[in-house]
């Protein structure tokens, strides 16, 4: 039958509480998410996304973790002491993704644009859970979280992801290390150790909130044709 | 919610609220005076004075760029990190800690911004509840015009112009206050506030903010062991200081 190849409408809502006096309805853009580990072409991806999809007429609007307004300066300030325990960095972050929900996601859909955020609470969650962190602290906090309507977990094994960092840097992050845990005082084996974490942690969120896994040890070209195909079944553009 | 008490903290920790105006800021200080005469070990913390968060919320006040959920976000962040860092290591070392202004304040202003009331207080769940938390009630009117003799010139998130009560910052602010009050009296019992009488002479409010204090803790137990950090007259002897290290 013809109607059974239309598109299921997702119902847009939020994680939880969400915004005061948001009127969900008017949200008629679409919020795509990529997450992924440093490295796992994340941005390639992203920017690869936007020229296809502006090419094919649609406006976007790019935003990532720590890029707010309101408090990137002090948060990338703050880390670079170090200097935070892990319940401040946990809020810290919550207040910049919740500036750019408000002041850029929000009426970015209203207007009905294609908001890509490379991250989303996801990340975030995932962080502060390796950190041991309280899941239902977590899930209240991010309450305030639209649904995307389409999440992309770029996937790929510790050990390609340790490689793929340093041929781009020859150097490893140290929070993308995860340094702060005292997981080893080598590095290199920190870096391994956290990012298995970290994906364990992604596939435990997988389950409640159900986001597409992309294998991403693959070529970039393979990761770009699959996230297009998805995307465009999202559009209805099939 | 557990008192630090409850959960076996050797220190003890008071935190006051109440509108702006009522007071408490001034009985809070004159106890810290208090304690520290008796040679108690005491650290005095102040809403929203987190080093790390404070510039943010300065320019986000400023430049008005803070909505309900952003407000309320920035406040726990502040919170937070007063609370990692200074307060429990504080309390864990037998500190009497001071707070003007506690969780209470953020229940209070968060929700009637607007936010909802499950949310704010989930957040916050990492805090344990004071020993002692004392109330400073006045009437409204006697609060507002403290505020509004002094300091003529409201701030914009001050006066609540952000729920755009009323367009003129006083009449703003007179609602703004109001409703807060009905905030902190519906959760006073469930969190055991003290509420005192603001209205009273500043010295007489001491003397029960100072009689309550000493009934709820057993300050003997909070004193310093030297009163004061003298430079050492001779090269510290290694053999009597392992002997005092044992005896702690």
């Amino acid at each position: 039958m013809k109607t059974d190849s239309v598109p299921m409408k997702k119902c847009r809502k939020f994680l939880g509480h969400g915004i005061p006096h948001v009127k969900i309805d008017d949200l008629a853009g679409k919020l795509i998410v990529i997450e992924g580990a440093d490295g796992s072409g994340r941005s390639t991806q992203i920017a690869r996304l936007v020229e296809w999809l502006e090419t094919c007429g649609h406006a976007t609007v790019p935003v990532g973790l720590k890029r707010s307004t309101l408090v990137s300066s002090e948060l990338e300030k703050a880390q670079e002491g170090n200097i935070l325990s892990r319940t401040t960095l946990s809020l810290f972050y919550a207040t910049d993704f919740a500036d750019q929900l408000e002041n850029i996601i929000l009426p970015a859909l209203k207007a009905g644009f294609i908001v890509l955020a490379d991250r989303y609470i996801y990340t975030l969650m995932a962080r502060d859970m390796v950190r041991g962190m309280d899941e239902a602290w977590l899930k209240n906090l991010y309450g305030i979280a639209l649904e995307p309507d389409a999440v992309f977990y770029l996937s790929l094994e510790p050990e390609e992801l340790v490689q793929r960092n340093l041929s781009k840097s020859a150097t490893l992050d140290y929070w993308e290390s995860g340094m702060d845990l005292g997981l080893s005082r080598d590095m290199f084996d920190s870096f391994v150790k956290y990012q298995a974490a970290m994906q364990a942690a992604f596939r435990r969120l997988q389950k409640t909130y159900n986001f597409t896994i992309v294998d991403a040890n693959r070529s970039v070209d393979s990761v770009t044709k699959q996230l297009r195909k998805e995307i465009r079944a999202l559009l209805g553009e099939e | 919610m557990k008192t630090f008490a409850e959960l076996n903290f050797p220190g003890r920790l008071i935190a006051v609220e109440g509108l702006d105006g009522s007071g408490k800021s001034t009985q809070i200080y004159l106890l810290k005076r208090w304690l520290e005469a008796e040679g108690i070990k005491v650290y005095f913390s102040s809403w929203n004075s987190s080093e790390l968060v404070k510039s943010a919320t300065s320019k986000g006040k400023k430049r008005e760029l803070l909505t309900p959920t952003t407000f309320s976000l920035i406040h726990a962040t502040d919170f937070a990190d007063r609370y990692e860092r200074h307060l429990l290591p504080l309390l864990r070392a037998g500190y009497i800690v001071l707070c003007d202004r506690y969780v209470f304040t953020a229940f209070a202003r968060d929700v009637t911004r607007g936010c909802p009331p499950d949310w704010v207080r989930g957040i916050y769940n990492f805090a344990a509840k004071p020993d002692l938390t004392m109330f400073f009630k006045t009437e409204l009117e006697v609060s507002l015009n403290r505020i509004l003799e002094g300091r003529p010139k409201l701030k914009f998130f001050e006066a609540g112009m952000d729920l755009r009560l009323s367009s003129d910052p006083y009449e703003s602010f007179r609602i703004f206050q109001g409703r807060i009050l009905e905030q902190y009296m519906a959760m006073s019992g469930e969190f055991n506030f003290v509420v005192m009488d603001a209205n009273q002479p500043v010295e007489q409010q001491q003397k029960l903010v100072r009689k309550l204090v000493g009934e709820k803790i057993d300050l003997s137990k909070f004193k310093r062991r030297s009163p004061l950090p003298l430079p050492p007259a001779f090269p510290p002897d290694p053999a009597k200081e392992a002997e005092e290290d044992m005896a702690a």
